[in-house]
């Protein structure tokens, strides 16, 4: 099932000012790999995701992503190179109407991109029945969680080749994550490669092949999800509350 | 009367949208008043005369003064603005102001302290209907202004650029994460931003006849005034604070003669409607993130 590796992070150190949030967190990831970082609040699910993303600048590690050293690029080169993005809280262009937030990431495709633009968009307007209803509102506007499937959606017209989703869950109704989440699984499934932090940890390992866990700024396990999701440890720490 | 006075007032309205254009623009982006923009103005006001006296050609006058004031504005971009940006708004703002005031004495230095005739033909007649009069000069100020007003509307909202700078105005760590240059669309706004600054001073300069070190003092405090009326980091917002300032000060003028001077009336529009709408006349209600 693993492919070669995609991403290989190394040494990761990060933090606000003089707060440390992450020490020495690694990761490997596949080709088309379906990998959950889970943990508590706080833990450095986000600012880990963030660094990847290129919106903070590590403070120590390295990593490379096509064999290529990521970290030395700007976020909007790495959007280049295939990344999707979905932020933690959505950040949809509350002025911009639904059809502008999807086509600020549908003319970053790279030049020569197989679909046209208006193809990209019907085919998200496809998933997402709401947002086509809604195609010239402002996102402002939107409920919570059609701002999410906008947010989705934004990252999906890129046509990543890699999806970097940040609590995709939080807040939402639970026909609007099951939803979400039997998409990321279609995503998978067509050789996305996907990266998701979620709190809701039962939710996020039954959908991912391998999953880490982060306490505290560490990656503490890492393992395949399913087995994570039976150890004992990780169901007393993670898993109980749910 | 009625009717020489509105075309007056639109002239005077398109020039003043012009003039704060680019800082609105700028100001989106950065939320940085770029008062620097008005050396930008005179920077071209100075360089279109110098060389439409030395080629007699007013079209490559223009040009270099927008050439000019675009580099200006890109270098002060880099050099100034980048390195301070995050030290919070003020220190951006005092920034300016002190280029501002230092390019009013360069200018002293290099081009005298006396000002300069800009007698430039711009080859348009002087229209007369009935007892309704629109010189040459006023006509080109409002057909170039008209002109840049619905081409910068057009942009805003059918181009990329104009969509990326909303995006960006909004939200500038989320659109680099969406994959817009964000760097690139400030660089590119202060070259237009700065481009409208040097057409705008061309024509303050023909429009009065004169070429001088301060002449940016006016411009920079009125723009001021217009960009906090139409809603700080709202263009449209801007062009009708333009517009509406343009008018009222005509129309004072006009009707009640000059019983404060004309440059006064912008702040006295600009108290009485903040009093009624804090966020200025397009401006974002402070509920939307």
């Amino acid at each position: 099932m693993k492919g070669e590796s995609l991403l290989s992070v190394s040494g990761l150190g990060a933090g606000y000012g003089k707060i440390q949030v992450l020490r020495d967190v690694s990761l490997e990831v596949a080709e088309g790999e379906f990998t959950a970082i889970v943990g508590a609040n706080g833990a450095g699910k986000t600012t880990l995701l963030t660094c990847l993303m290129g919106l903070l600048r590590p403070t120590a590690g390295s990593a490379t992503f096509r064999g290529r050293s990521l970290f030395d690029l700007s976020a909007h080169r790495r959007v280049e190179l295939g990344i999707g993005y979905i932020p933690e809280g959505r950040r949809v262009f509350a002025e911009l109407s639904v059809e502008e937030n999807l086509r600020v990431t549908a003319t970053r495709r790279p030049r020569g991109a197989a679909a046209g633009e208006r193809e990209v968009l019907e085919r998200i307007y496809g998933h997402f029945p709401r947002l086509a209803e809604r195609r010239n509102q402002a996102a402002g506007s939107l409920s919570g969680g059609e701002q999410q499937m906008l947010a989705f959606g934004r990252a999906l017209a890129l046509e990543p080749s890699v999806l970097i989703a940040d609590e995709i869950s939080l807040g939402l109704a639970p026909i609007v994550v099951d939803r979400l989440f039997e998409l990321l699984g279609e995503l998978h499934r067509a050789g996305t490669t996907i990266i998701l932090a979620e709190q809701n940890a039962r939710l996020a390992l039954e959908a991912a092949q391998t999953a880490y866990v982060l306490e505290a700024g560490r990656v503490i396990l890492r393992g395949p999800a399913r087995e994570l999701g039976a150890d004992p440890k990780v169901v007393d720490a993670y898993l109980q509350h749910l | 009367m009625f009717l020489s006075s509105l075309i007056d007032g639109i002239a005077t309205g398109s020039l003043y949208a012009l003039i704060a254009l680019g800082p609105s623009l700028i100001y989106g982006l950065l939320r940085v008043l770029d008062i620097a923009n008005a050396a930008g103005l005179t920077l071209g006001a100075y360089v279109g005369l110098k060389v439409w006296r030395a080629t007699g050609s007013l079209a490559l006058g223009i040009v270099a003064g927008i050439a000019a004031s675009a580099v200006f504005g890109l270098g002060l971009q880099r050099l100034l603005y980048r390195p301070i940006l995050n030290r919070g708004p003020l220190i951006p703002l005092i920034a300016s102001i002190g280029t501002f005031i230092a390019m009013e004495e360069a200018f002293r230095l290099v081009f005298g302290p006396y000002p300069f005739a800009f007698p430039a033909k711009l080859g348009l007649p002087t229209l007369r209907f009935g007892h309704t009069v629109i010189t040459g000069v006023h006509l080109v100020i409002l057909i170039v202004g008209l002109l840049v007003l619905g081409l910068t509307w057009f942009a805003l909202r059918r181009t990329r650029l104009g969509l990326y700078w909303r995006a960006t105005s909004q939200d500038m760590a989320t659109a680099e994460a969406m994959g817009i240059n964000t760097r690139g669309v400030v660089a590119a706004i202060f070259v237009i931003g700065y481009a409208l600054a040097a057409v705008s001073g061309i024509l303050l300069g023909i429009n009065y006849n004169t070429v001088y070190p301060t002449m940016g003092d006016i411009p920079a405090y009125k723009m001021l005034a217009i960009i906090v009326l139409g809603g700080l980091g709202n263009p449209l917002g801007t062009i009708a604070a333009a517009m509406l300032i343009g008018l009222v000060e005509t129309f004072v003028v006009m009707y009640a003669g000059y019983v404060l001077p004309r440059d006064a009336i912008a702040f006295i529009v600009l108290i009485v409607i903040l009093l009624a709408r804090p966020q200025g006349l397009l401006g974002r209600s402070r509920k939307a993130a």
